[in-house]
């Protein structure tokens, strides 16, 4: 141990020499391992939105319920509560023709105008069931089952659509990750080998005069690890800026979305990419060094 | 300090390079190698740094047997030892403190015991002014005090030298050879190959093994230090 504290600053400055003996064809490795890692952080923010949008419109999953026409207050109301005591209801809130009037005109925005070509409002009252969404199919047909139900309108397709999407996603983001994983390990055992093999005849006459091997190897492991953790923090913050005008173009005029906290999407980022470059970097080095064993 | 019983050494070719001796050499003795290019010192020197295993017979050197199964101790045996090799080995692109310091940083000398030891070594060699100097820039003989250096500064119980006089005029070989017999101590035992047998001869005190296609033939004079 007091050998590694001893020598702290000549691991490091072997490990800068190394870096340097090829300097452009490493720098081009470092910019490469940054655009990888940059691809990645891309994939893996998409998927943390579209998880947390996934999650959160499920969540506030929703059926209308449309009764037959001539229902009284008191038909209403029990209506209500039937639909209530269905099993995976959440709430049920009635909602008026002009509450839907109003609705509608506000989904329309500056096209609401349109509305003003009925001669009466068009739009019926309903009941807004919050529901369970694993429990959609059930539901919906008990309250189809209903005698005072005229239509249950579900958006169930494009739940399961977005559902899809997000396990698509999850699946791209474990290839990518694997990708990512793969490229960088080539890369840069790549790289330490050929500093192995610049640096073979300083390692045969460290080794003639004993030094052991994890101090031979250190400035090597340094020199990965180094690498892999510049080119995540280049990628991360790349990344910053991509994600902060994504947020910028997404969140204004698509304020419906329900986007997550972009600080704590750039925190999972962080953490994800620091902790895969700390254990690539090691693992590529420890390729690079294990292969070039013997032969020099 | 180092123990040998019928040790031989046959390369994978076939070639015999040592031929079965026995030898055994104290502490604090002055050893000469001697015989023509090709007469198989460098071998038996290889066999002493643990670069090549013995064929046959067993060895000893700082208590610690040299065989292939204990390949892990060869790295601490190597500690103790003071290499100077025929061709230095120094490291271009570093200065020649940094390439003395190089030899010391794993044989758990303190960082300040490491500066002071390697500029004290470098000086007694007499190159006071060329501490800071990378070895690249250095001439062939400043480079083999270099490598002195590195080896004396490890403060090593045996110095190993691969012909030191290779390159050298009488006048300098005759410098060299009695620089290297100065790191002799009660403590350290100096062991040195050299095909110039004319400038050795009569010295007293000193183990003389001379080779001749790989046969070894043991004569020593006077006694150890």
């Amino acid at each position: 141990m007091k050998t590694y504290i001893y020598n702290f600053r000549y691991f490091i400055k072997e490990s800068i020499d190394i870096f340097r003996l090829n300097l452009i064809s490493n720098i081009f490795s470092l910019l490469s391992t940054g655009l990888i890692f940059f691809v990645l952080t891309l994939i893996i923010a998409g998927w943390n939105v579209s998880s947390s949008v996934t999650d959160a419109i499920k969540g506030e999953s929703e059926i209308s319920v449309y009764f037959k026409e001539g229902l009284t207050d008191a038909e209403i109301i029990e209506l209500t509560n039937l639909v209530t005591n269905v099993f995976g209801v959440k709430s049920v809130n009635l909602v008026n023709e002009d509450e839907a009037y109003e609705r509608m005109e506000s989904v329309l925005g500056g096209d609401a105008q349109v509305l003003s070509f009925f001669e009466e409002n068009p739009f019926d009252a309903f009941l807004e069931v919050g529901i369970e969404l694993s429990e959609i199919d059930a539901i919906v047909s008990q309250i189809n089952q209903m005698e005072k139900v005229d239509l249950v309108r579900d958006n169930k397709e494009v739940l399961n659509r977005l559902s899809h999407m997000s396990d698509v996603l999850n699946l791209v983001s474990y290839f990518a990750i694997a990708a990512v994983g793969i490229t960088t390990l080539v890369i840069l055992s790549h790289i330490i080998r050929q500093g192995i093999y610049h640096h073979r005849e300083q390692i045969n006459t460290l080794e003639l005069l004993g030094a052991p091997k994890y101090f031979i190897a250190l400035p090597f492991y340094i020199e990965g690890i180094g690498m892999t953790l510049t080119g995540g923090l280049l990628s991360l913050i790349l990344s910053h800026f991509v994600l902060s005008e994504i947020y910028l173009q997404v969140s204004g005029p698509l304020p419906f979305i329900p986007l997550p906290d972009q600080g704590g999407v750039m925190q999972n980022l962080i953490l994800m990419v620091i902790g895969l470059s700390l254990i690539l970097g090691y693992l590529g080095s420890a390729f690079g060094v294990s292969s070039s064993r013997g032969k020099n | 300090m180092i123990e040998a019983h019928d040790l031989e050494l046959i390369y994978s070719d076939g070639t015999v390079a040592v031929k079965p001796f026995n030898l055994k050499v104290g502490k604090g003795e002055l050893v000469y190698i001697t015989g023509a290019s090709g007469s198989g010192k460098t071998s038996l020197l290889k066999l002493l740094i643990g670069s090549e295993y013995p064929t046959g017979g067993t060895l000893n050197i700082l208590g610690e047997p040299i065989n292939k199964g204990n390949s892990k101790s060869i790295s601490k045996i190597r500690h103790k030892i003071g290499p100077i090799f025929q061709e230095f080995r120094l490291i271009k692109g570093k200065t020649s403190m940094d390439n003395v310091k190089l030899g010391m940083r794993f044989i758990g000398m303190k960082p300040s015991q490491i500066e002071e030891e390697a500029q004290s070594v470098l000086i007694k060699v007499g190159l006071e002014d060329k501490l800071n100097i990378k070895v690249d820039y250095l001439s062939w003989g400043e480079c083999q005090r270099v490598a002195i250096a590195r080896a004396v500064a490890r403060k090593p119980a045996l110095i190993l030298a691969d012909e030191p006089t290779g390159n050298l005029d009488r006048e300098n070989a005759i410098k060299m050879l009695e620089l290297l017999a100065s790191f002799r101590t009660k403590d350290t035992a100096v062991i040195m190959t050299t095909h110039a047998t004319h400038l050795i001869e009569g010295h007293a005190h000193a183990t003389y093994i001379h080779m001749d296609r790989g046969r070894v033939n043991i004569e020593r004079q006077g006694k150890s230090y």
